[in-house]
């Protein structure tokens, strides 16, 4: 397997690297899967005789082993390289739809769990932080552009495999022409079966079109004096392991932890929230089922928007500028969103579409934010590390927001006033994550890696 | 042939994902009807 090496992947004098974010993209687009599990939700829950809850499970467990995985995995990706991590990513993520049609097919529910949340979620992990590291190396110049476009590719995702689970969950299912149709087990194991093919496929597609950089190499025209002189850019590089040991890892864990537990709280609430701020005294909303759909169809875009637009402007602006911008003006938008609301649809909707755009921003400027602090030596499992305040936050994002409104009342009858208390935690944690974010300052030369053990490890093939 | 690869590769990606962005659209011209 040595053609999975790090080493064979060095790219040829001339090499092109716009051809890298597709090959990062790739691998992003297909496990951003991992959104669209709603389109076969209901046929899961009806196949199994399960509840919402059981069914959900298996996104958590995903979720969660996102988080786990990368953290621990990290460093093994910045070792072994790109290629030999996006090619396990597609093992597990592949092998996760199989064993999980597996279960489908034999109405075997743990084994759904085993194998889209345990197997799956690994090689969502793997797959998330594969191109991270390479990512930066290639665009030193522009590293939040790069990484925001691959990153953006986890957010387009579910909008390709929304509309084409359905088709083929369409195609499989024979009576998908009735009245209320809800797709039947076989053809939702027939849909892991197609879905494990295809994203292999792709994912060896990023595999094997990845390449890193010769050691020494920078874009023309790149010259790196620039980008040290800003502030909280450093030109020293720190380990993982001395990484989690630092005060400013952490200060951007509760950055990163704050924005996504803000945003989750309106994303998984979406369709039902918008319905709800504008329901009437009869009890009937103004806004339908389906406008509320088309509502969660733009949040679908303004996430994945933000994740390539705030990112690619946080290359002029600086990180921990743009971090400000995203919790701050956030926290205001979330007022605004709290107390006004309710006002007008059109407030509402654009609110909400800003309020998201940031959350994808912070997901896709967090590399480059790692970058400047710690350097590119272990980025990658930095990054890792990092994504557990993502797994903390998809648990305490619903947590909160479900938790005021069970209070509340019952589904259906809530109004905008139900959702204040939870709106306000959600200014509250902003306002946090601000005030961490204020106190991000250069890492302390204690924590840098001497010279000699970096010799070939921040530049070219090694470690990228 | 480098020109093709660069076209090829984004074209692989891009492509599907215009298909996805164009079915969100169809969905989002709801809110606005």
């Amino acid at each position: 397997m040595s053609w999975l090496d790090r080493d064979r992947t060095i790219a040829p004098p001339g090499f092109n690297r716009w051809l890298i974010p597709p090959a990062a993209l790739a691998v992003h687009l297909c496990i951003g899967q991992a959104y669209a599990t709603s389109v076969y939700k209901t046929a899961l829950v009806a196949h199994f005789d399960a509840s919402l809850v059981q069914i959900g499970v298996i996104f958590s467990i995903a979720i969660v082993m996102l988080g786990l995985s990368a953290a621990v995995l990290g460093t093994w990706v910045d070792t072994n390289g790109p290629r030999k991590a996006m090619f396990v990513a597609a093992l597990f993520w592949s092998g996760g739809f199989l064993v999980g049609s597996l279960g489908i097919f034999t109405d075997q529910l743990w084994l759904v769990y085993v194998g889209y949340g345990f197997i799956g979620g690994i090689g969502l992990g793997i797959g998330y932080i594969s191109p991270v590291s390479t990512l930066i190396k290639w665009f030193p110049d522009r590293p939040g552009l790069a990484t925001g476009m691959a990153i953006m590719g986890f957010g387009g995702g579910a909008l390709i495999a929304s509309p084409v689970s359905t088709a083929l969950l369409r195609f499989y299912d024979p009576n998908s022409g009735a009245a209320n149709w809800v797709a039947n087990g076989d053809s939702v194991g027939k849909l892991f079966l197609t879905l494990a093919v295809i994203y292999f496929a792709y994912m060896m597609f990023g595999a094997f079109t990845i390449k890193v950089p010769a050691a020494g190499w920078v874009p023309d025209g790149f010259d790196p004096s620039r980008v040290r002189s800003q502030a909280l850019v450093t030109k020293n590089h720190v380990s993982a392991k001395n990484a989690i040991r630092t005060r400013q890892f952490w200060l951007v864990w509760v950055v990163l932890f704050c924005n996504v537990t803000a945003g989750i709280g309106i994303l998984e609430q979406a369709a039902p929230m918008i319905q709800d701020f504008f329901r009437q005294n009869d009890g009937n909303s103004l806004v339908s089922a389906t406008v509320a759909g088309g509502f969660v169809g733009l949040l679908s875009l303004a996430n994945m928007g933000g994740r390539f637009i705030w990112s690619a402007t946080s290359d002029k602006t600086g990180r921990k500028n743009i971090y400000m911008v995203y919790l701050g003006v956030g926290t205001l938008l979330y007022l605004l969103l709290a107390l006004f609301g309710p006002s007008t649809t059109a407030l509402y909707v654009i609110l909400a579409f800003v309020i998201i755009s940031f959350y994808g921003g912070g997901f896709a400027t967090a590399p480059a934010y790692l970058r400047d602090l710690f350097g590119t030596f272990q980025v990658g499992a930095i990054h890792g590390r990092l994504l557990t305040a993502w797994s903390a936050a998809g648990i305490a994002g619903p947590l909160i927001v479900n938790s005021f409104l069970d209070a509340q009342g019952a589904p259906g009858e809530l109004t905008a006033a139900a959702y204040q208390p939870a709106l306000l935690t959600m200014v509250g944690l902003l306002i946090i994550g601000f005030v961490a974010n204020l106190f991000v300052r250069p890492v302390h030369s204690d924590y840098h890696e001497p010279e000699r053990s970096l010799v070939g490890a921040t530049t070219g093939e090694a470690r990228a | 042939m480098k020109a093709v690869q660069l076209v090829a590769g984004w074209a692989l990606v891009g492509i599907p994902l215009a298909f996805g962005i164009y079915q969100t659209l169809t969905k989002v011209a709801a809110l606005f009807g």
